[in-house]
């Protein structure tokens, strides 16, 4: 009894420096974080730069803070996510259904990957004058740009998952009775999946900056119109706020949503 | 990585077993030439027919759609008068500084921080949020500190291509196996010598993954910028002619920027991927 409660005494101390050490460890990724913003503060008590350059961390804390309360950023966020999400579900969709389609044929997919290699070198930005020709500055231009920007990657990377899914898994589940679409839809589609899930990764990754850019340049609303009309005006203030908006939202995305569904989709079909 | 177009190299069984003589081969071998580049020009042409018979079918004026044939002219146009030249040399002059001053900051800052594996751990979520902020949401601070000039967008094609970089070359230093420089050190190898003959040769393939992804952002950033700072380079060029309502020269400008792009991927990057990737095996972080 006694030594149990010697060991249960002797332990602990061990155990909680250990537990500090990995609360340590874990709060570790915040570090660099304060570096910078200490190397911020720095170089603005140093320089002194006017606030239209540089403006103070706790300055820019204000402006944040006042968009929030106001509900100008949540407006434009919503704006920009609106055009993210429609764009993306359409580019998602078409990208799939095209990409399947194309690549159950071997003759098919030959034809459309020279095109959808081309396209995709040239997706994205590259289309803002035509779409400022064709659809006029405002949220269909903007829908337009994302959209093209997932569906292509989407579209070459189904291309590929297809073309890779061994033929004798169509052929086996086939030979047990399955017809064609029942092939396609339990066996082609899961097996592109982990290819899939990559496009549309991808694709997100574009179509995000893709979004940011084309709102600079042709849109009245959202986070890039938000920040470049705070540029006409020297808000640099603004500008950052609305930066590390576009970041927090970009990380959210990527590591909640698309990293576990990747994650997902991985383990379940035991691919690396 | 996730942007893959490319198709494995499946492998292929022997099409001859039997040696054939040497002109019946010569044949063959153009013979699958002519194919090959009629397999890649063919669906192009057949884009262009589509293209030009929505353009006749529908009517559509010169300011909406163009025919492939007044396009083409506009692009021999533009090469006559030097301006495409002008132009491509503007952009690739942008991208290729960029590119130098980019690597030279971000392998070594990637090294130095996989090297440690704390300071990886502590480092990789900073890098990720900043990969998130797009260097063209850092556009308007760079204009309001370099104004619509070059330096502005070198800047931003600096950022766009330096965090993908420093943040891959960290986790391919990490993911090569420690066993490897222990060995090297144990048999006399100084840190130096470790980091040249260890880790970089095996964080390589990870370090190439970032560069493409960061040239395939930092590209487009190029295109935006220079549309923007409109001093000039093919972003500009496309972005002009839209206030002048010339469809064609912007839809000639968008094949330029996209074979231009294709030329720079295929014929330096994946060559150089191929190379590096072959020779190291392939490390996925």
């Amino acid at each position: 009894m006694t030594t149990v409660t010697a060991g249960g005494s002797s332990a602990p101390p061990a155990a909680k420096g250990n537990r500090w050490g990995r609360r340590l460890a874990a709060l570790s990724p915040v570090l660099p974080f304060l570096a910078l913003l200490v190397v911020w503060y720095v170089v603005w008590v140093v320089f002194q730069p006017r606030p239209a350059v540089l403006p103070e961390p706790r300055h820019v804390l204000r402006t944040a803070t006042a968009l929030a309360t106001e509900g100008t950023l949540l407006r434009n966020v919503l704006e920009s996510m609106q055009r993210l999400v429609l764009g993306s579900i359409v580019g998602i969709l078409t990208g799939v259904a095209a990409g399947v389609l194309a690549g159950l044929n071997k003759r098919v997919a030959a034809f459309f990957n020279p095109l959808v290699v081309f396209f995709s070198a040239l997706s994205g930005i590259v289309w803002l004058p035509l779409a400022l020709v064709w659809l006029g500055i405002g949220t269909a231009m903007v829908t337009f740009i994302i959209w093209n920007s997932v569906f292509f990657l989407v579209f070459s990377n189904t291309l590929l998952g297809v073309q890779l899914v061994p033929v004798v898994l169509e052929n086996g589940v086939r030979a047990l009775g399955a017809g064609r679409w029942r092939t396609i839809w339990q066996v082609t589609v899961p097996g592109a999946m982990p290819h899939i899930i990559a496009g549309i990764r991808a694709g997100f990754g574009f179509g995000w900056r893709a979004l940011i850019a084309a709102e600079l340049i042709g849109a009245t609303s959202g986070l890039g119109q938000m920040i470049y009309s705070a540029a006409t005006f020297h808000r640099s203030d603004i500008i950052i706020t609305g930066a590390i908006t576009i970041g927090v939202i970009g990380v959210v995305m990527d590591r909640w949503l698309l990293a576990g569904l990747e994650r997902r989709t991985i383990e379940r079909w035991g691919m690396v | 990585m996730a942007v893959q177009q490319r198709r494995p190299a499946a492998a292929q069984p022997p099409t001859e077993q039997l040696p054939a003589p040497a002109a019946v081969t010569f044949g063959r071998a153009l013979g699958r030439r002519v194919m090959g580049i009629g397999r890649l020009v063919v669906p192009f042409l057949v884009l262009a027919l589509v293209w030009w018979g929505i353009k006749v079918a529908f009517d559509l004026p010169d300011n909406v759609l163009v025919s492939p044939t007044v396009v083409a002219t506009t692009i021999w146009q533009l090469v006559e008068r030097g301006i495409l030249t002008d132009f491509i040399g503007l952009s690739l002059r942008r991208l290729g500084i960029a590119t130098v001053i980019s690597l030279l900051i971000a392998v070594p800052i990637g090294i130095a921080l996989g090297l440690n594996r704390h300071m990886a751990t502590a480092f990789e979520p900073f890098f990720r949020f900043f990969q998130a902020v797009s260097g063209i949401a850092w556009l308007p601070l760079a204009i309001v500190w370099n104004g619509f000039t070059d330096r502005t967008i070198v800047v931003i094609i600096i950022y766009t291509l330096a965090v993908p970089v420093i943040f891959n070359t960290m986790v391919g230093i990490k993911t090569v196996p420690q066993r490897y420089a222990d060995m090297c050190r144990s048999l006399g190898a100084g840190t130096f010598r470790v980091v040249r003959d260890v880790f970089l040769p095996g964080s390589l393939p990870s370090m190439l993954v970032g560069f493409r992804l960061g040239i395939g952002y930092g590209w487009r950033a190029l295109i935006a910028g220079e549309m923007l700072v409109a001093q000039g380079g093919m972003g500009d060029l496309i972005f002009q002619a839209r206030t002048g309502n010339q469809t064609n020269r912007i839809m000639a400008g968008m094949i330029v920027i996209g074979t231009l792009y294709l030329v720079l991927d295929r014929l330096i990057l994946q060559p150089f991927e191929d190379a590096t990737v072959a020779h190291w095996g392939v490390l996925r972080a």
